[in-house]
This record gives structure tokens, sequence and C-alpha cells, in this order.
């Protein structure tokens, strides 16, 4: 379900500048599969735990999915200037080599998603009881969540491809060269507080379980020449390698 | 004749296999067949730890397992705490924990929090987003040992060098010991802002703390 902006746009001279924007108060998220969560909880070597185990996990993983509230904004920019190291949405400037990981991009579009507070406040309050296990696999469950709700919004953004256009990888601020201090930049251009993300001054967002970031809307010949990011870090063991 | 002590291998495979009533039974049927409080943790926890350790270190155990195991020793913790109280040991040294000022992510100060409690240490959880004046007063509260700070970002890492700062300027640096964590942290950052330990996983933590606690 969801709602185009109209009267949230007029309000907001950075957003007017997009070409598109969307509020998605509901996004619904693919089915989680076990090798997923057992992926969050750092199960690498072996895949999978002993059946015992398995099947705590699995009690907290289906009370952890009915505290999900995914939800996400985003809004669709023409690319105005570009550099190597920086990137013009509109009139705002993001620097980092986000200008050279979407140098093949026309457009691009900021997002922000959220799995909700709730999952958070489970696995808070687990911890207080002092049941680290079931908070760990309640995290894990959220962190799942904002990723799925990440995947869910892009079939949103994809409609705004045009033919022979791919979606890019997704880049987030804190992390692929650029600052999460970009991320002051990146909020006032999409409606992220229409769904009850907001920036902290420590420029994390809350709820804790959120994304944010940008996607390049690029020719499919340019994009499915990408690498993944992961090519170039040496943790080849990492659970969460892509 | 001193009453050799019992069979302990029950209480040994529940707390391995993280099974936490099966453990508490365990401790409670090994007390009423007379094994001293002591020989709990010496024959029973301590040995059962050791090997569930060595499962993470070999890549068999994951941080689940680990939690299993901790909770289940935790709980028998519960039981022995006023028995060795009675029998005069000193109680166990007192954590207080925190994820700093400015940073709202807890697993991994509450995974620490987890495995100490398992390791038969008190531990005080002041939650995230804790200000310095904060863990100041919980160690004037009462008898501290050990400070533990978390941290995940490197924009918030600062705020465990204000903390320990803070804990100078008011005069009581020196009555504890001081250890961080957290993804960005490393024992050199942990060096520089005046720390006295750090520890690169939770499990780890418990050594450092015992560590700690040895040289205070």
């Amino acid at each position: 379900m969801s709602e185009e902006l109209s009267s949230t746009v007029a309000q907001n001279g950075l957003i007017a500048a997009a070409l598109a924007a969307e509020i998605c108060p509901e996004l619904a998220l693919a089915p989680l599969a076990p090798a997923e969560i057992y992926r969050y909880l750092g199960y690498l070597l072996k895949g999978s735990p002993a059946p015992p185990m398995a099947e705590r996990i699995a009690q907290v993983v289906a009370e952890a999915q009915l505290c999900l509230r995914p939800r996400g904004a985003y809004a669709v920019y023409p690319v105005s200037r570009r550099t190597a190291h920086s990137l013009k949405l509109g009139d705002t400037t993001i620097s980092g080599n986000i200008g050279e990981y979407l140098k093949d991009a026309d457009r691009v579009a900021v997002f922000a998603v959220t799995a909700g507070e709730e999952i958070s406040l489970l696995s808070e309050s687990a911890a207080k009881n002092g049941d680290a296990f079931s908070a760990l696999v309640m995290d894990a469950v959220g962190s799942w969540a904002a990723e799925a709700a990440a995947d869910a919004l892009m079939l949103s953004v994809r409609r705004h491809l045009r033919d022979e256009e791919e979606l890019t990888l997704r880049y987030s601020p804190g992390y692929c060269g650029m600052e999460i201090s970009q991320q002051r930049k990146l909020f006032p251009l999409m409606q992220a507080e229409a769904v009850g993300v907001r920036l902290i001054p420590s420029m994390l967002m809350h709820p804790l379980k959120s994304i944010s970031g940008l996607v390049g809307l690029a020719p499919k010949e340019a994009v499915s020449s990408y690498h993944s990011p992961c090519d170039l870090c040496p943790r080849t063991g990492c659970s969460m390698r892509r | 004749m001193e009453k050799p002590i019992q069979d302990l291998s029950a209480l040994r495979h529940a707390v391995i296999e993280g099974d936490v009533p099966a453990s508490v039974t365990a401790a409670r049927t090994a007390l009423e067949e007379g094994v001293q409080p002591i020989d709990v943790i010496s024959q029973g926890i301590s040995p059962a730890m050791a090997e569930v350790g060595k499962l993470f270190e070999e890549g068999e155990y994951f941080v689940p397992e680990l939690l299993m195991a901790a909770r289940a020793t935790k709980e028998i913790f519960v039981i022995l705490r006023p028995l060795l109280a009675q029998a005069g040991s000193k109680p166990m040294a007192h954590v207080v924990l925190g994820t700093v000022q400015g940073d709202l992510h807890d697993i991994g100060k509450n995974l620490v929090a987890a495995m100490l409690e398992g390791g038969g240490f008190e531990v005080t959880d002041l939650g995230v987003d804790v200000p310095p004046e904060t863990f100041i007063a919980a160690v004037k509260k009462r008898p501290v040992q050990i400070v533990g700070l978390s941290a995940l970002l490197t924009t918030t890492m600062p705020a465990m060098k204000t903390t320990i700062e803070a804990f100078r300027a008011a005069g009581i640096r020196e009555q504890i010991k001081i250890m961080v964590g957290g993804a960005p942290v490393t024992s050199k950052y942990a060096e520089t802002i005046g720390a006295d330990g750090y520890s690169e996983t939770a499990a780890a933590s418990v050594d450092l703390a015992r560590r700690l606690v040895a040289a205070c």
C-alpha cells in the first residue's frame, strides 16, 4: 500500500525538486527463511545450528515477526552534477566516493526504510529480563527486516526505471566512502519523518532498525558490469558478504 | 575422611548443551548430595564454560550457544551466591556496563552482560545513551570494580573518552578499572583514551574482567 506525495511535496522546497516521491506506510516483506536469520546470528561455516538450537531460534523468530512494522519513503532526483568525489541532487551536494559509484546513473533515489521501533523495544525488554539469547535473535530479526524493507521499497523505485535501465547497488552514509555526516544532507531530500524515521545528533537513526541510502537508476549494461563493494574487502569469511 | 567430589558430568553436560532447566536441576541435585558450592564452580561450571569457549573458538559453537550456556551458569550462580556468602566467600566483582552517550546500540553490550553474569560477575546494566554522570553516580552508589563502556560507531566512540575523563574529573578514576569494546574500537584506541582493557568479543570479555579484577 502506498500513497503518492502531493501536499507534503509543496511544503518542502528540496523535495519539490524531485522527479517523484512516495511514502510507503506498509511494506510487504519477502518471507523470512531460517537460513537468513542464521546468517545474521553469525552461523557461517556450518550454515545452521543443531536441531534443539534451531527450535529455540524458531520460537523467538515467530514472536519477533509479529512486531515488525516495515515502512519507507523515497524521492527520485535527477543528477545535476557529479565528480568522482561528489554527487549533486537538486541543490544538495553529497560528498564521497558515491559520485564514482553512481557515475552511470542519471537519476538517483534517496530512501529511508525502517522495521519499526517495536522490534527494538521487544529486544530491549528481553535483555532487561536477563534473556540475552532472545534479545539477540530479536535484534537479528530486526536487522533482517530493515534489509527486507529496503528490498521491498526498491520494488516501488523500480517503477521509475525506463526501458533498458536497472537499479544499482544501494549505498548508505557511513559506508562506501561516504561519511556518516552526509545523513544530514540526505534526510531533507525525502519524507523519512512521515514514516517515523528521524536522525539523532550522533547521526544514528531512530528507530534503530532503519536504513537510509542512495540507489542509482542507470543503463542495464553499466549496472551489470558493477561488482559488489565486498570484492574490495579483505574479510572474505564475513557472514554478511554479498 | 573428606567426602570425594561427586560426579558433576550431568551438570557440565547440561551447561555445554545450554539446557537451563537441566543445569539448575543438576546443580540442586549436586548440592543436595553434599557437593560444596565452591566445587560446583571449580568442577562443574568452570570446565563446562572452558569447553563452551573451546567449541566457540573452533567454530563449532556460535554466539547463541554461548548465550544459552551463560544463561545456564547465571541461573546456577543465583543458587550458589547465598551459599557462598554463608560460607564466607568473597563476593564476585561488580561490573557496571553501558552504551555511551549518543549511541543507541545495545546488543553487543547485552552479550557482554550475559557472558559476565555467566562468569559469576554481578552486573548492573545502565542501558544505552548513558551520560558520564550516570556512570559516575552508579560507581558512587555502591562498590564497583569494573566499568564497561560500549559504542558501535566511530561518531559515538569519542564519548568513551569523555566518560573516562569525567571519572578523572570526579576524582574516582583510580577506584575502578575501565574496559571498552564495540565494533570500531581497537586495543590501540583503548590505550589512547586511557582505558584499562579492551575486548574484541563478548566471549573474551570474561577473561579480561577476571584479569582486571586480579589487578585491582
